[in-house]
């Protein structure tokens, strides 16, 4: 047992630490705050699901499923037998098919994950929609604004059942955290975002089999891919339109391959400028060609800059911003010549439990735990709108496809109010 | 018929991977995805992650039994077995002992013997519960903490040879920070890949040349990370059994068809400091008063260059492992 001998001493410091940590707790956006037991004790039954599509993400979810209790993965779903093999050893015994429709056609599976490639989720959620699944539905959602209209509208058209997009920010608390805290100024005015991709790979699959290896080359496909923008860039881009509140008005792209050239359409090499409501710019940069700094997203303002690395958040303030009060008792990190004030979600109930608020949640999960947590909860007390609910996941589309364009065609493309509409 | 090398950091450490073949776009897409599984399973077994399984299980398996996935339960059971065949040698405990002895920060020192003793009740696989029917593991004591230090390389070497297998890769390399290494198939010019295994302290003479061929080399030693005490150097391999960093060995190699398995029984190796009944392997021990200047202990993998009095291979240690003993 922690010894909590000292965890009810309200000295000074510890006073000034919770009051002024309060900004920085983990209010929930839009999903409501459930305690262990509480949630157990409100499911019926076991939620029995199948995962289509067991590549990587496939496997992930399904090895996160085995740590959210009130599921069961029933069923496992690919059109691979090497996929299949592997599910074995991720779910011993789990039931294996190659079409997605025996899963469909089960009336025991209440839930689907889909998690093949992303010109062939449209078919699938339209199906299980209409079979009635709730879907859990990786994102990007589509790679053509029409399928992704098209899933929109379905899962607008079933209310009763949940479909969730797997952008996983909108569950995770860092984020959560942060977005509560721009939400209350603590950028100042907000002046620019910037957001980077960096990794040096080909993004090529390899297979034994020549027939499997077009079809796992999906992303290099331009017919059917919509690039790094979409693939990777959703995942950042949607963060930034969430925590600033804006939609874009205007995208301009440009795209290159510059290093794998071995007969690729799709540029190992993006540039996109966005022009938010208000004439916010907002930078992504990708590349398949240089590792240098990996990925992370900056938010800037008059007062301060808030950066994201592996999910993690750090305050930067300017010289002249107004003093917050709680950032005495920060822990700092270096980054070079800069020092980022740390932002820990929870930090008030991690002082509560006697873990130093200003230190990592001891109990951080993944952010796809969080998301397949949020959607499992949704079983118990919804359906309600997930965070990650069609109409953002639709948007995210629409937004990344059309710049995508941008990319490909080195032009500028305007936003218009009716690309939105489902 | 090309060369291909791919690299990446992971579990601290360089992995290098040689593949050849004909067409050098598709051995470079499958090393690459075999090198993300290994990033994959270092963002699960990595202690220093906060939301890796391994945190997970260290912060709450002493609360709570702990769901584990399957993969990373079989690796908890291969564990329990491992330290059972090595008398304890091999444990994943040793969390506590690293932290006592200041191996996770940057230095070290010698613990006091209240924290030393403290730690080592903290240690031992027999306060791991492993539950089989529900997938969970449970803590006996509270502050146990598990390191894959002395298996995560060798399970992350396996799990990516499987990758390049199935894609169909039938030459390649890949070693983990040059001590835990696989080779699949032959290279283009020779019957095996031909490891050299060099004595730390005179890194340009081998002291063996191991030839292997669809079977995993493992090499542990002492060098590396070590502080100096009072004249006494004191390596980051720890011998779980008396709660110290090991003196008897300088290096052990061993060869297996699993990487997990050889990582581990090299580091049980250098523990015992004399071979293990089953396992092929090469010991070298430190400098005795009026002794060699060092001692070779030999059993399965030969000295390289033999020396003029071949030395007998040295008796092994039974342990508890029912595996055949290799034949030369």
């Amino acid at each position: 047992m922690k010894d909590r001998t000292h965890g009810g001493l309200l000295s000074r410091r510890n006073f000034l630490k919770r009051s002024s940590l309060i900004p920085l707790s983990g209010l929930l956006a839009q999903a409501p705050a459930i305690g262990a037991d509480a949630r157990r004790a409100t499911f019926q039954d076991q939620v029995q699901a199948a995962v289509i599509g067991f590549g990587p993400q496939g496997r992930d979810i399904a090895a996160t499923l085995t740590r959210i209790p009130e599921v069961d993965l029933a069923a496992v779903v690919d059109t691979y037998n090497v996929m299949l093999r592997r599910a074995q050893r991720s779910a011993p015994g789990v039931a294996t098919f190659e079409d997605y429709r025996e899963v469909l056609d089960n009336p025991d599976i209440s839930t689907v994950f889909i998690a093949t490639p992303t010109h062939l989720h449209k078919q699938i959620a339209l199906d299980a929609l209409s079979a009635g699944k709730h879907v859990y539905v990786e994102a990007p959602m589509a790679s053509t604004i029409d399928d992704a209209r098209a899933m929109a509208q379905a899962a607008r058209d079933n209310p009763n059942l949940i479909f969730q997009v797997g952008l996983h920010a909108r569950s995770h608390p860092n984020y959560r955290s942060v977005f509560q805290f721009i939400r209350s100024g603590a950028l100042g005015k907000a002046t620019m975002t910037r957001s980077q991709w960096h990794t040096k790979e080909s993004w090529r699959r390899a297979s034994p089999n020549r027939e499997r290896e077009i079809a796992q080359n999906w992303r290099l496909d331009a017919e059917v891919s919509a690039g790094l923008i979409n693939e990777v860039g959703t995942h950042q881009i949607d963060p930034a339109l969430w925590f600033l509140s804006k939609r874009p008005v205007a995208v301009t792209g440009l795209g290159q391959i510059m290093l794998w050239d071995d007969g690729r359409q799709v540029p190992d090499t993006i540039q996109a400028v966005f022009e938010l409501e208000d004439g916010v710019p907002m930078l992504y940069d990708a590349t398949l060609t240089s590792s240098f700094d990996a990925a992370y997203d900056t938010y800037s303002g008059r007062d301060s800059t808030i950066m994201f690395r592996d999910h993690r958040a750090w305050m930067f303030k300017e010289v002249d911003a107004p003093l917050l009060g709680w950032e005495v008792y920060a822990r700092k990190d270096k980054f070079y010549k800069e020092t980022g004030i740390a932002l820990v979600a929870n930090a008030t109930q991690l002082d509560a439990q006697d873990i130093s608020p200003t230190e990592d949640d001891p109990n951080l999960e993944t952010p796809l735990w969080y998301a397949l947590r949020d959607f499992i909860d949704n079983h118990a007390f919804g359906p309600y709108p997930p965070a990650a609910s069609y109409e953002v996941g639709f948007q995210m589309a629409v937004i990344t496809i059309k710049a995508n364009e941008a990319v490909v065609q080195g032009t500028r493309i305007d936003y218009d109010d009716a690309l939105f509409e489902i | 018929m090309g060369t291909v090398r791919l690299a990446r950091m992971a579990m601290a450490c360089r992995f290098e991977l040689v593949l050849q073949g004909e067409d050098e776009p598709w051995l470079r897409a499958a090393g690459e995805e075999a090198l993300r599984e290994i990033e994959r399973l270092e963002a699960r077994l990595s202690r220093f992650l906060p939301a890796s399984d391994v945190s997970r299980i260290n912060t709450r398996a002493s609360e709570e039994a702990v769901a584990v996935e399957p993969r990373l339960f079989d690796l908890l059971k291969q564990s329990l077995h491992l330290h059972r065949c090595t008398d304890g040698a091999f444990d994943l405990t040793v969390g506590p002992l690293m932290q006592a002895w200041g191996f996770y920060g940057d230095g070290g020192h010698v613990p006091g013997a209240d924290e030393l003793t403290k730690a080592r009740l903290r240690t031992g696989m027999h306060l791991v519960e492993l539950d089989e029917e529900h997938r969970t593991v449970r803590f006996a004591h509270e502050g146990v903490a598990l390191d894959f230090g002395a298996i995560g390389k060798g399970y992350a070497v396996d799990e990516a040879v499987r990758v390049l297998r199935e894609a169909g890769v039938e030459r390649a390399f890949l070693h983990g920070g040059t001590s835990t290494m696989y080779a699949i198939g032959k290279p283009l010019d020779a019957q095996s890949w031909n490891v050299a295994v060099v004595d730390p302290r005179s890194p340009d003479e081998p002291v063996a040349v191991v030839a292997i061929r669809d079977e995993a080399l493992s090499v542990s030693a002492v060098s590396g990370k070590s502080f100096e005490a009072e004249g006494t150097c004191y390596g980051h391999v720890l011998d779980p059994r008396l709660g110290k960093p090991v003196r008897g060995a300088l290096l052990a190699a061993t060869v297996s068809s699993s990487a997990a398995t050889a990582d581990a029984i090299s580091t049980a190796l250098l523990v015992h400091a004399r071979p293990l009944a089953g396992y092929r392997s090469l010991i070298i021990r430190p400098d005795n008063e009026g002794s060699p200047p060092r001692r070779i202990l030999h059993h399965g993998i030969l000295p390289h260059p033999m020396p003029e009095d071949i030395l007998p291979p040295a008796p092994a240690l039974n342990g508890h492992s029912q595996r055949t003993p290799f034949s030369l």
